[in-house]
């Protein structure tokens, strides 16, 4: 940047200490010349990045929008995506991230639902927005680093650099309160068609100060950030770490996780966040075991349920790092409880407790609370739930009741006050007379030496009304047949959870996040055997 | 066109690229940049290797060095089976 910072320095009239994007601005006034962010051998400072922002939210204020207008963000550049996120909020519009697997159909979804006005976008992403563009009526601007065709559009192409003018006249940042919304992010649509959650600044303000401090995170701290910032966990990663005057070194490709690793070692970070498909990789594909690192000293995980066989394989890895286990969804910002590193052990297969600022009740279908050890479904209250899904007020209201936050979740809960998981609602097999949850199936055939991943579904029977079967990844060079694996069932679990059928799969199909698509193994065929 | 190039190209567009026309997947193309493969299918590429060629492919060698484009997949094979 040339620009003396002097002239645009000022903390904007406006901007509350309670909403997202003056976590940017006191970061860059305490660490101006720290970096933020590093991408390849790129990194910008936080004073960079904070100018960035500011020059996008003169511009976008500059194009009228209108207050609560939303930004659509499709990018896999890490500076642009971040500096155009802080730029929206600041602008006083809605953040939309959007996943970078698209498609024009689901990019078509998702700016008709929202009704986004502006896209930030690269020119790998043309060919999926420009046959498109004509059918969106409420999109305005594309912002992209060249033009693109858009025949018959009400949309016009804005050159990149043109948003980033330092001579732009310097405006007053609209009032942001703490209870406007700030972002929308659409669930991975595991269950159904994608809904936009809307997120108010307050939510996200919640979450990311109780993240930090559960996880002590500090200006000292330097996150290996892999996961995709358009979902609410990479978001929350995002978040935290800029909030707390921290780093991230970012490389959301996972294609070769040796490289990876060399950045971790070579950066020297603090942290690693995955879900548990990057830990899978990681542990049985890559070089990990030749690795040392000795500046890491937390790694988090969450996104879905991990199995204690491969938290356990985890911990052996990385010995002398803080490892936590972590639960939410997107619909609480993203974080509703952890489980303290200490505990792992002990408490293997749990997911902790609330996180400081949340309540967690385990509720049966009435409403009333069940005992210890009992099952019953997880509902959240905390300043961390969402306002809603964008506009859909019947599925709003099914999950948004008196009691709080209804996951979805089924859950019990130990004399300590632990949570194990016990299923996704949607995810229990009616089997006879039987109510089965998966995942201890899924447990038990980890254990199996053959097993690399597995997914454990109900498959409609006429007479049964449901029978189980085992969709199962076998480790890379091991043979095995399904006899086997049911035999290991058969020693382990009660014979009404043995799985009626064991089909070998390539991979198990899965979302961009890495959650595994279940509806998609209820219809599959088998692969090979 | 040499053998384990042409096998290559034809497991990348069997399972990859439904994309039939021969040009738009250059030998020296990067998996990596183009976006051609995700991180589970590299994992399907490799098996495939191992049992198409005969060969073990060791943890450090999946680096881009060896397996981003179908040059540098044909001149890893090589290499291993000689």
């Amino acid at each position: 940047m040339s620009q003396e910072p002097s002239a645009i320095s000022h903390e904007p009239k406006a901007m509350s200490q309670t909403t997202i994007p003056s976590f940017l601005l006191r970061s860059a006034e305490k660490f101006p010349e720290k970096p933020a962010v590093f991408h390849g051998n790129k990194s910008l400072t936080y004073h960079e990045l904070s100018s960035l922002a500011r020059f996008q939210a003169y511009w976008l204020i500059s194009q009228q929008l209108g207050a609560g207008f939303r930004g659509g963000i499709l990018s896999d550049d890490p500076f642009e995506y971040i500096s155009a996120y802080f730029a929206i909020q600041l602008a006083g519009g809605i953040v939309v991230g959007l996943n970078t697997q698209t498609s024009e159909r689901s990019l078509k979804t998702l700016l008709a639902d929202s009704g986004i006005s502006v896209v930030f976008t690269q020119k790998k992403f043309h060919r999926y927005l420009a046959p498109i563009a004509s059918q969106l009526p409420a999109l305005k601007l594309i912002v992209s680093d060249e033009e693109l065709p858009c025949n018959g559009a009400t949309s016009g192409w804005v050159d990149r650099q043109a948003t980033l003018r330092e001579d732009l006249p310097i405006a007053d940042f609209p009032a942001v309160e703490s209870e406007d919304i700030a972002q929308i992010i659409y669930t991975s649509g595991t269950t159904g068609s994608p809904k936009g959650v809307m997120l108010r600044h307050a939510n996200l303000v919640a979450n990311t100060s109780s993240i930090i401090s559960y996880l002590h995170l500090t200006e000292n701290d330097k996150i290996m950030a892999v996961l995709p910032f358009f979902y609410s966990y990479g978001n929350s990663v995002l978040l935290t770490h800029i909030a707390a005057g921290g780093s991230l070194v970012v490389n959301q490709n996972f294609l070769y996780p040796n490289v990876i690793l060399d950045e971790m070692v070579e950066r020297e970070v603090t942290g690693f966040s995955g879900v548990p498909s990057t830990f899978a990789l990681l542990l049985n594909r890559s070089a990990v075991n030749k690795y040392h690192f000795p500046k890491l000293r937390y790694i988090t995980q969450a996104g879905a349920a991990m199995s204690p066989k491969l938290a356990g394989q985890l911990q052996k890895v990385f010995p002398a790092v803080e490892i936590f286990i972590m639960y939410g969804q997107t619909e609480a910002s993203a974080r509703l409880s952890y489980l303290p590193p200490a505990d792992l052990e002990r408490k293997m297969g749990s997911i902790g407790r609330a996180i400081p600022g949340v309540t967690l009740k385990l509720l049966d279908r009435d409403g009333l609370p069940v005992a210890d050890g009992e099952t019953g479904e997880i509902v959240a209250v905390g300043d961390n739930i969402m306002a809603g899904y964008w506009e859909r007020k019947q599925e709003t209201d099914q999950v948004l009741r008196a009691e709080g936050l209804w996951t979805g979740d089924l859950a019990r809960r130990d004399h300590e006050g632990y949570f194990y998981i016990v299923s996704r609602k949607s995810d229990m097999i009616k089997s006879g007379s039987h109510r089965i949850a998966p995942k201890e199936i899924e447990d038990i055939l980890h254990e199996h030496e053959a097993v690399h991943e597995v997914a454990v579904v109900g498959v409609e029977d006429e007479i049964l009304g449901e029978t189980i079967k085992a969709c199962v990844v076998l480790k890379p060079g091991v043979t095995c047949m399904p006899k086997e694996l049911i035999l290991h069932c058969r020693r382990n679990l009660p014979a009404f959870k043995v799985p009626h059928e064991v089909v070998f799969l390539n991979e198990l199909p899965k979302t961009a996040t890495g959650k595994i698509i279940k509806q998609q193994l209820m219809a599959t065929e088998k692969a090979d055997g | 066109m040499n053998q384990p190039i042409s096998k290559i190209r034809s497991f990348i567009f069997e399972n990859f690229l439904f994309d039939a026309d021969e040009n738009s997947l250059g030998n020296d193309d990067s998996f990596l940049e183009q976006g051609i493969i995700d991180s589970t299918g590299v994992l399907e590429l490799v098996d495939w290797l191992e049992e198409t060629f005969n060969i073990k492919v060791q943890d450090e060698e999946l680096v881009p060095e060896n397996l981003d484009s179908v040059s540098k997949l044909s001149a890893f094979i090589t290499q291993k089976t000689k």
